[in-house]
């Protein structure tokens, strides 16, 4: 396959892809929180019920949110394709392995792995389950010696979408004004090549209607101006989403730059495969940190670092406030020593809050009902 | 440097074009006339007894990524006859598995006659090219089972599939809670989106035209009636239409011409799908008596 070279900067280095590089005016982008998440799966259903109640949808979960190290949606979804790829080093901050692009087999656009029919039947399969077994007198130490966290994910719309690159009909297409990735849904005959291709098993096939589908990353929201229906409706407030400019473009004030490229805490979900995925986690500071360097490359540790200094650390501290805080997009953000502040892109003031909570102590006796106060819900 | 590189790639294409484009057709096949009611022709008629069978050897579809590494189906035989009004074509090919169930990873069984709308220029065989139609008969063993046992759906894949309910499917009646289909059909895509795959349609042939590889595009009609059965480790597949219609964009056919055909099948048991699929390597030629 001829490829050409496009430039990833997950990976330091250039890149092969199917298409030449051509990048959107603004990229679609969301930070993750793991160590927020508790799983309690409301995105899922926020997802769910917004865009994939039809008939032919039952089983598609555009957001999941499975439990590390053993569940997947469709089970086995990364062990799959990580054991196909072969060795994955790093030097420094280059990766020093193959993308599925590069390690495509003769005659393929794209190194895959195909997901079974009952792999998709189990969403939530290894929920809760850790990573080994806990002895007698085993004691708590960070990160922890066994150990589980949850990580919820949705399509990542990729700058280089394995989709998009495997689609022979041309049926699936990212969009210039914001980096989302579409599959016409007039267009596509249901060859399912992109639900072979894609690395995070994120295009689903609805048999209803015989053709394929995928997280639409909320466009229409996006559209008016707000962030998605999983980050809005985030129980946990892990997440937050935005735009994200490309490293040298970076722009401190715009809250996901900050995050990924000023401090580097929010990384890519493995940025080895070469899509240059849009979704950015900050890594759980309680997994083993080679385990970590797996799934989100080279820079786990110093994002542990800067993580675990975060309470003396204001401008994060009222960055992480601001997650969950308002539903508007915001363009930048400001923190002083009380309050964070989210703007809109005329620079209008759209949210503010407090850094820290303000702490109220109230007295165990109330004086105006002559009642005792219980400390019971 | 670039001129010998330049040179190179002018030999290759002609090389491409020789053997795959305008060169000799490998297999001809006759389209015998008889005395019968070819537009009631089945798949099992004594008519097909006593035609000539024509062994048109496939290979995999090495022109694009993804090209299937094999293919399961290597040769179909082709048989037709006319009777001046309607043609029809009689495909017998060995499939040991038979691929008619509609599922998430499930892929049809198929099989496709493809015909250039004009032969003056013969468009490149490979599915036509930019202003150079081709016309495709296409079916899918997924159809005839639609049409024999009821259109498959997510119930009938998955019996056991639970929902609580679907958006706007009230089981009680009353101010608000009536939706029209349309309404309904808001929550369903790729009908909402009037995808042709989706909307309804009388027989198991598709009707299609190209104009190169990734632009098929469903037609408007149904011209074409089918019938298709799989027994013993053999499809056999009859297509049958009108020789001439009244859309210039179809195949018209007349006695005494020689028209170019080419074949794909698809072996869903193998995941071929789209481009992973059987191909004949070159236009075929069928000359109708
Ligand atoms: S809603 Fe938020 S906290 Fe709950 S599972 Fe989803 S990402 Fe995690
Ligand atoms: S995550 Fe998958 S479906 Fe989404 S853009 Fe990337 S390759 Fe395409």
């Amino acid at each position: 396959m001829q490829m050409r070279k496009v430039y990833n900067w997950q990976l330091g280095r250039n890149a092969s892809y199917i298409y030449p590089q051509v990048r959107p005016q603004k990229q679609w982008a969301m930070v993750f929180d793991l160590n927020k998440c508790i799983a309690c799966q409301t995105c899922s259903l926020a997802c769910k019920t917004t865009w994939t109640s039809g008939k032919g949808q039952e089983y598609m979960f555009w957001n999941n949110v499975e439990t590390k190290p053993y569940g997947g949606y469709p089970v086995g979804w990364d062990m799959g394709i990580l054991s196909k790829l072969g060795p994955q080093e790093w030097h420094g901050e280059k990766y020093a392995g193959k993308t599925l692009f590069e390690a495509a087999e003769k005659d393929e656009k794209i190194l895959q792995h195909i997901a079974a029919d009952e792999d998709w039947a189990h969403p939530n399969i290894g929920e809760d389950e850790i990573a080994g077994s806990i002895n007698k007198g085993d004691w708590l130490t960070l990160p922890h010696r066994v150990w589980m966290f949850y990580l919820p994910r949705t399509c990542a719309h990729c700058t280089y979408p394995a989709c998009l690159a495997a689609c022979p009909r041309k049926a699936i297409y990212k969009r210039p004004e914001d980096g989302i990735v579409l599959i016409d849904q007039s267009r596509c005959r249901g060859y399912r090549e992109c639900v072979r291709a894609c690395p995070y098993k994120k295009p689903m096939f609805n048999v209803e209607t015989r053709i394929s589908e995928k997280c639409i990353g909320c466009y229409p929201k996006v559209e008016q101006g707000l962030m998605t229906q999983c980050v809005t409706n985030c129980i946990g407030r892990i997440r937050l989403h935005g735009y994200l400019n490309t490293p040298e473009k970076a722009v401190k004030e715009n809250p996901i730059d900050y995050l990924v490229h000023v401090r580097k805490l929010a990384l890519p979900l493995y940025p080895q495969f070469g899509t240059e995925p849009n979704i950015y986690y900050i890594p759980p500071i309680h997994a083993p940190v080679s385990y970590l360097e797996q799934m989100f490359g080279p820079g786990v540790g110093t994002a542990v670092r800067t993580y675990k200094n975060i309470p003396n650390d204001q401008t994060l501290k009222g960055l992480l406030v601001l997650f969950g805080s308002m539903e508007k997009i915001l363009s930048s953000f400001k923190v002083d020593d009380k309050l964070a502040y989210g703007f809109d892109d005329k620079g209008n003031e759209i949210v503010k809050v407090p850094v820290t909570e303000p702490m109220f102590v109230r007295e165990f006796f109330d004086s105006k009902l002559k009642v005792f106060r219980q400390n019971t819900p | 440097m670039i001129r010998k590189i330049f040179l190179v790639l002018a030999i290759a294409l002609a090389f491409v074009q020789g053997a795959y484009g305008q060169g000799k057709p490998f297999v001809e096949i006759t389209s015998f006339h008889k005395d019968a009611d070819v537009s009631k022709v089945g798949i099992n008629d004594d008519v097909w007894k006593d035609v000539a069978s024509y062994k048109q050897p496939l290979q995999r579809q090495f022109l694009l990524e993804p090209k299937p590494k094999d293919v399961g189906v290597k040769e179909v035989h082709v048989q037709s006859v006319n009777d001046g009004r309607f043609i029809a074509f009689r495909l017998t090919w060995k499939d040991d598995t038979k691929d008619d169930t509609l599922k998430i990873t499930n892929f049809s069984d198929a099989a496709a006659i493809q015909f250039p709308v004009s032969s003056d220029p013969l468009p490149e065989y490979f599915m036509g090219e930019p202003k150079k139609p081709v016309h495709i008969l296409y079916w899918k063993a997924w159809r005839t089972k639609d049409q024999r046992d009821g259109t498959q759906s997510v119930n009938t894949s998955y019996p056991n599939m639970t929902i609580d309910m679907y958006t706007f499917d009230y089981k009680v009646t009353g101010t608000g809670t009536d939706k029209t289909q349309a309404q309904k059909d808001m929550f369903i895509p790729g009908r909402a989106a009037l995808n042709p795959i989706d909307s309804a349609h009388k027989e198991i042939i598709e009707e299609a035209s190209a104009e190169g590889p990734g632009t098929l595009k469903t037609k408007p009609v149904e011209n074409t009636v089918g019938d298709a059965q799989w027994q013993n480790g053999t499809w056999t597949l009859v297509m049958r239409r009108p020789m001439t219609v009244a859309d210039k964009e179809s195949v018209q056919f007349k006695a005494g011409e020689r028209k170019p055909i080419a074949f794909a099948v698809w072996e869903g048991h193998h995941m071929e799908g789209g481009g992973r699929k059987a191909v004949s390597p070159a236009w075929a030629e069928v000359m109708v008596q």
